[in-house]
């Protein structure tokens, strides 16, 4: 296994070093095919956190901003995933806590306010209208249900195929925690299809 | 079948997906699954649900894609060219303050040399020094508490103009 990592270690090393050089030097023909490289997952990481296509369309452009801003704190010792995610997960936490507030305040005026009743919000779940077959919608239905914490921890150790320390460095939580979420989620996703299985 | 056996098993497959099992533990699973059909289910449930988020296709939208691409593009040609620009300016004030030195230095012995041929008391030469290189830096510093006056005749000469 050690020998397997440090294997992996090695190959992924120039490319890292490289994403760190051509971010230090601003370089826009590098960094946009970064962009485009990347895009697809970042969307995917930041849709299981927020639920919303056009939300994690708005939060991708923003963690790249916050990638340049902050291109001198990457080294290229690493790899250039963990980095990026936990750019994005700290984006779409800090949304999602404006989106509380303002969620609490409207609650508020609503309360204050009896006779103005304002529109719902219309929050589709963009796993339900991907989701092709039964078995995509049930487990859609137990995704959604699902706090973001153990969709994101699902997602980078079966999806993006992080190690349990490289997704501890993106959750900033120890790896034992990050191993409980992961049990958790499979356990729940495992529960919607074994339900369904069990209704057929 | 004792229970700690079914609970060992369901321990050792998430384990499996998680984060890998040793060869040993990896064999005595794949004996247990084979013999027990309901821990089979649920190998197959826990196999199923590790593999269900590739189900859905969560693709973004090309023309946001491509937005984010130019914006992401543009700002890194900003940032190099602000960082160049800071560069430059670093540099010119690193080559001011360096000249400034050395002209200083210059300026003294030049100085020094002229006062000692015609014979001027140290003290009028180096008053003249400290002058030379004080006067336009005093002028400098002074010009902003003059400049509305010169702006308020500007605009008052452009009014007239007018």
């Amino acid at each position: 296994m050690v020998a397997v990592v440090t294997a992996f270690s090695r190959v992924a090393e120039p490319e890292s070093q490289c994403i760190a050089r051509a971010l230090r030097r601003r370089d826009s023909e590098f960094i946009g095919r970064l962009v485009s490289q990347y895009h697809y997952r970042l969307f995917r990481y930041l849709v299981y956190w927020t639920c919303s296509r056009e939300q994690a369309e708005d939060l991708v452009q923003e963690t790249w901003l916050r990638v340049l801003e902050h291109a001198g704190q990457y080294n290229g010792r690493l790899r250039f995933e963990p980095w990026l995610f936990s750019i994005a997960r700290n984006l779409a936490i800090d949304h999602l806590r404006k989106q509380q507030k303002a969620t609490a305040r409207r609650r508020m005026c609503r309360e204050d306010e009896a006779g103005l009743d304002l529109p719902a919000p219309d929050f589709e779940s963009p796993f339900f209208a991907a989701a092709r077959s039964e078995d995509a919608k049930r487990i859609a239905a137990a995704l959604g249900a699902l706090e973001p914490i153990y969709r994101e921890a699902l997602l980078l150790r079966f999806q993006e195929e992080l190690s349990l320390a490289e997704i501890a460095q993106v959750a900033g939580a120890p790896v034992p925690t990050v191993s409980s979420r992961i049990h958790r989620g499979l356990s729940m996703l495992q529960a919607s299809l074994g339900g369904g299985a069990d209704a057929a | 079948m004792p229970l700690e056996n079914h609970e060992k098993a369901r321990f050792l497959l998430h384990r499996s997906l998680v984060e890998g099992i040793s060869p040993e533990d990896r064999h005595w699973l794949d004996a247990h699954v084979g013999q027990c059909a309901e821990c089979g289910r649920y190998a197959d449930l826990a196999a199923r649900a590790a593999r269900a988020l590739d189900w859905f296709a969560l693709e973004p939208d090309p023309a946001a894609a491509l937005r984010v691409e130019n914006a992401v593009r543009s700002r890194a040609e900003e940032m190099r060219s602000a960082e160049s620009h800071a560069k430059s300016l670093w540099i010119g004030t690193g080559v001011a303050i360096l000249l400034t030195f050395a002209g200083s230095a210059v300026a003294w012995h030049a100085l020094a040399w002229l006062a000692s041929q015609w014979s001027l008391p140290s003290r009028v030469w180096q008053i003249v020094f400290a002058a030379f290189w004080l006067l336009p830096s005093l002028l400098l510093a002074l010009l902003p508490l003059f400049r509305r006056r010169l702006l308020g005749e500007d605009s008052e000469s452009n009014r007239e103009t007018v």
